[in-house]
């Protein structure tokens, strides 16, 4: 069977640092990945280079089996969405913030689909248009997930998503999250928490100067 | 034409003046006293200097000479507008670029000029072709210059939000069309400003100048509202395409933003 995504040694040099030093991974269609390490053992820049937001130095990522060199990165990243740390929110209302995606692709989102979005995201459709400036923490980390799955992406990449929040708001997206999974959506999550890894409930990696190793 | 002749005493009155100014500063301790005199010493010695050369130039008037001029200010003025980038690319990156951006500028909107409203014979007469090239070259400079360091600087404060919406798939165009909207309308507003302005609180210093050496005052109205428009365009050109390069910097080909480093 032909991998969701897939990583081959991945080397990433920045300022003469190995940040990544042949990092590789398989993701198969409708997996729940874990990456879990220590600050600084290079998971975000695995995140960012499984994006592409990341040039690597050395190997590849696939997508469907194909080389995303071969794909333009504007389809890449509509079919690839990835979310980071602390999602930027862009100005104007939350349902502004969810069109952002379908626009740029000169599509256009409706109100039932807004609002679908929202549910999905354990967001009440009522907040729709409020400034999305306003939110709290958790809340734009929601319009952010939201936001990116207004592209109807087949895998999500998310960076660190329950660092910035309480510990509560944190489990509530990773359930969110492997809700999400359970319904098809193939995702690899970043996290330096053990528990939010293995409340995932997928296949768990860890991350270790650069490299992966699958846990047991 | 007639006008009142300036002597050497009665310039160096002028630098009273500059005195003013001096006295002020020390007085509030704005410390801008050395400034303030430098700048005063340097803007006079520089005008001496080009007044010299546009002498020499009026006596022997040859195209080589009056190009070789005109290639010198672009120079100097690309080298002004990249110098002080604060989050932009080294200036040897950026120089060539403003280089560009500055001549092209000039060049759209001085060219049509002299060759269908203000016919010059022959076509390199140096007492047209100088002054009102400065003046296009200057504001180029200026436009430049605002560009790349908004552009770059709001690229660098924003750059979480220009990441956020590569990774939903925009280009680069589009994921810079805000900090580029922003940079390219606070370049253009002192033109569009002056155009809105002008006769009303500033009259500008080459109808000025042409009313105080004797020309009629409707043909020096005509020359300044070429000008103006001439300087719109200056503006609109250079901004253009000093963002288009400032672009082609912040991502790489495959549409991965990069901030500059020094």
């Amino acid at each position: 069977m032909t991998s969701a995504l897939e990583a081959r040694g991945l080397v990433v040099v920045r300022e003469g640092r190995r940040i990544l030093d042949g990092a590789s991974i398989v993701v198969k269609p409708g997996e729940a990945v874990a990456i879990q390490g220590p600050s600084g053992s290079g998971k975000s820049t695995f995140a960012r280079a499984l994006a592409t937001l990341v040039e690597p130095d050395e190997g590849s990522v696939l997508l469907g089996g194909r080389q995303a060199h071969r794909i333009e990165p504007t389809s890449f990243r509509t079919r690839v969405a990835f979310l980071a740390q602390q999602p930027a929110m862009f100005g104007g209302t939350v349902r502004e913030n969810l069109e952002t995606g379908p626009s740029l692709h000169g599509k256009s989102l409706a109100d039932a689909q807004a609002r679908e979005l929202m549910l999905a995201v354990g967001l009440d459709p009522s907040i729709l248009p409020r400034e999305a400036s306003t939110l709290s923490g958790g809340e734009k980390q929601r319009v952010a997930l939201a936001r990116a799955l207004a592209n109807e992406p087949e895998i999500l990449l998310l960076d660190e998503p329950t660092a910035a929040l309480d510990p509560d708001a944190g489990e509530r997206i990773v359930a969110l999250l492997r809700d999400l999974s359970a319904r098809g959506l193939s995702m690899v999550m970043v996290t330096h928490v053990e528990e939010h890894a293995r409340a995932l409930g997928g296949t768990r990696y860890r991350c270790e100067r650069g490299r992966l190793s699958e846990d047991a | 034409m007639s006008y009142v002749d300036i002597s050497l005493g009665r310039l160096l009155l002028s630098l009273g003046l500059i005195a003013v100014a001096v006295v002020l500063s020390r007085r509030s301790r704005l410390d801008l006293e050395v400034d303030l005199i430098w700048g005063a010493v340097r803007g006079a010695a520089q005008l001496i200097a080009i007044g010299y050369v546009l002498l020499l130039l009026f006596n022997h008037q040859r195209p080589v000479w009056v190009l070789l001029l005109l290639a010198v200010m672009v120079v100097v003025a690309a080298w002004t507008a990249s110098r002080r980038v604060e989050h932009g690319p080294p200036i040897l990156v950026l120089l060539p670029r403003a280089l560009v951006a500055i001549g092209l500028g000039a060049l759209v909107a001085v060219v049509p000029v002299f060759v269908a409203v203000v016919p010059l014979h022959p076509w390199f007469e140096a007492r047209y072709l100088v002054p009102i090239s400065g003046m296009m070259l200057s504001n180029a400079m200026n436009v430049v210059a605002l560009v790349f360091e908004r552009i770059f600087g709001s690229t660098r404060s924003e750059a979480d939000q220009v990441e956020a919406l590569l990774a939903l798939g925009a280009t680069p165009r589009q994921a810079l069309h805000r900090q580029i909207r922003t940079a390219l309308r606070a370049a253009l507003l002192p033109t569009i400003n002056g155009l809105l302005t002008v006769g009303l609180v500033a009259l500008p210093g080459m109808m000025t100048g042409q009313i105080v050496s004797g020309t009629p005052p409707e043909q020096a109205v005509r020359y300044q509202i070429v000008i103006l428009y001439q300087l719109v365009a200056v503006a609109a050109v250079a901004g253009l395409v000093a963002v288009a390069f400032a672009r082609r910097l912040l991502f790489t080909a495959r549409a991965q933003l990069v901030l500059p480093r020094k």
